[in-house]
């Protein structure tokens, strides 16, 4: 399933603005942490986090969902482990085994039209 | 000094049409006061909480002709409010703020024959963070809870059979409940093949929805002693809204609410005799069960496959059917179960030992958590 169209508002203009770029941003904190783009604050240290880093765009599957509805096909979901950490709630695209349990995988960006471009992650080669 | 839960009320329940959620909230107070043997000229403070429709507030005031309350507010901490509202309306009574407290929860989300039942729960949000998940797919609370559900499978192995036996004795449980909606029972196979919702949750592990209104009364046990209703003290109570998503899926608020509100009640868990758990899903109530220590981490599902769960079980849970099988009034559906067992008023379904009943509750994804230690004796 395509995704969906999502629309900027002032607290992710960067995000998206990397997604352009086809960048998976990340916040970044100055004690080596990283945390999930949506986050304000450090896990680690509880610093306001203000800056964004590039993340490798890799990851692992912690959990997954096959969405079913009876109009449009099943979609797959997930929640990916980033290499660096943070976790993204994620559509998972491609070909994919039956058993996503622990599945290494890469980000990808899909962008509909009139929407911004949105990161999501198929099996990694 | 003990408060207590001096009334109950339940509206008409279900498919009930044409009628708006205030509405409903009205009728559950006007019925909470009568069956305390109050009027509602007696009640001094209103605290609500509204569901998915949004529309129940402070303007129930007015709806009820109430003049000069000395506690109103809105409480919202989704399906953790109800146990919350008695919270809060415990410590105005013991305080002295107010007397008699009205704690009300309605929705009406259900909106003509043939709408799509929960619809309203799918709203979606197309701007920002949410709007981002919800663009890649993750909009419904029934996907959020299945990312939580599948993560306790791969973590303790977990299985959706085992799931199968919650629903299927919540439904035995709901046979016995006249106020129940879905009362047919149903088997392990019938919940097997029930369509896929969102894996691994098949249609069978997931909550009703309803239109409706529940309310309970307030007040100390002083004042109670003459009303109607057998008082059930309020014995403990606790909350717990962890803001951990690392623990997602894995450990609930109910992890540390239980014991804490067992502190405050001086009880242990082995003391419980009715546990009434919130189901929004089959799986809220397996986690639930191992948080509160019913059952060894990890342990939730070959507890809810041993058949401790349903008539006759080793334990009473979810007597009245739960959110999965009776009604879906948030944390009123297992607080007004909890009330009826309490008092003893639950006729087929009364669970044989009623001393101590814990009432939990749970809102959000697994962010919000309320426990209530209750008891009758
Ligand atoms: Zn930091």
């Amino acid at each position: 399933m395509p995704v969906g169209i999502v629309r900027r508002d002032a607290a992710t203009t960067e995000f998206f603005d990397g997604t352009a770029r086809g960048e998976l941003l990340i916040r970044s904190c100055a004690c080596g942490a990283f945390a999930a783009p949506q986050a304000r604050t450090c896990p680690a240290c509880g610093c306001e986090l203000t800056a964004w880093a590039a993340a490798a765009g890799t990851g692992t599957v912690e959990t997954w969902s096959i969405v079913h509805n009876r109009k449009l096909p099943p979609v797959t979901v997930a929640i990916v482990r980033l290499d660096e950490g943070p976790w993204m709630q994620t559509q998972l695209v491609g070909d994919l085994p039956d058993d996503l349990r622990d599945l290494r995988v890469r980000v990808a960006f899909e962008q509909p039209q009139g929407g911004e471009a949105v990161p999501v992650f198929g099996a990694a080669g | 000094m003990n408060a207590v839960i001096a009334g109950l009320g339940i509206t008409e329940m279900g498919k009930v049409y044409g009628r708006t959620a205030p509405e409903f909230a009205a009728d559950a107070v006007r019925l909470a006061v009568d069956d305390a043997g109050l009027a509602l000229a007696d009640v001094d403070g209103l605290l609500t909480n509204t569901g998915i429709t949004g529309d129940v507030g402070l303007g129930l005031q007015r709806d009820l002709g109430l003049r000069d309350l000395r506690l109103l507010s809105e409480v919202q901490a989704y399906g953790s409010s109800a146990g919350a509202m008695v919270q809060y309306a415990a410590m105005a009574v013991m305080s002295g703020m107010a007397s008699v407290v009205a704690c009300v929860f309605a929705d009406a989300p259900l909106k003509e024959p043939g709408a799509g039942a929960g619809a309203a729960y799918a709203g979606l949000t197309t701007t920002g963070w949410r709007g981002l998940a919800a663009a890649s797919g993750i909009y419904s609370a029934n996907t959020m809870y299945a990312l939580a559900a599948r993560r306790h499978m791969r973590t303790y192995g977990t299985t959706s059979e085992q799931l199968g036996h919650i629903a299927v004795a919540q439904r035995a449980w709901a046979a016995l409940n006249p106020l129940a909606q879905m009362r047919d029972p149903i088997t392990l196979a019938d919940h097997q093949s029930s369509r896929w919702i969102a894996e691994p949750f098949h249609l069978l592990d997931c909550c009703l929805v309803s239109n409706g209104g529940v309310a309970v009364i307030v007040t100390t046990a002083d004042r109670a002693a003459d009303l109607n209703q057998p008082p059930v003290r309020i014995l403990g109570w606790a909350q717990t809204h962890p803001g951990n998503d690392e623990q997602l899926g894995l450990v609930s608020g109910a992890a540390i609410s239980g014991p804490a509100a067992l502190k405050m009640a001086g009880a242990t868990i082995a003391d419980i005799d009715v546990a009434e758990l919130y189901d929004c899903y089959t799986f809220t109530a397996l986690l639930s069960l191992e948080d509160y220590g019913f059952c060894a981490k990890g342990e939730g599902g070959p507890f809810a496959a041993s058949g401790a769960l349903g008539p006759g079980g080793s334990l009473a849970v979810n007597t009245g059917g739960g959110q999965l099988s009776s009604y879906y009034m948030w944390g009123m559906t297992p607080l007004s179960e909890a009330v009826v067992q309490a008092r003893g008023q639950g006729g087929d379904r009364q669970a044989p030992r009623n001393d101590l009943v814990l009432v939990s509750g749970n809102g959000g994804l697994l962010d919000h958590h309320s426990t209530l230690i209750l008891s009758a004796r």
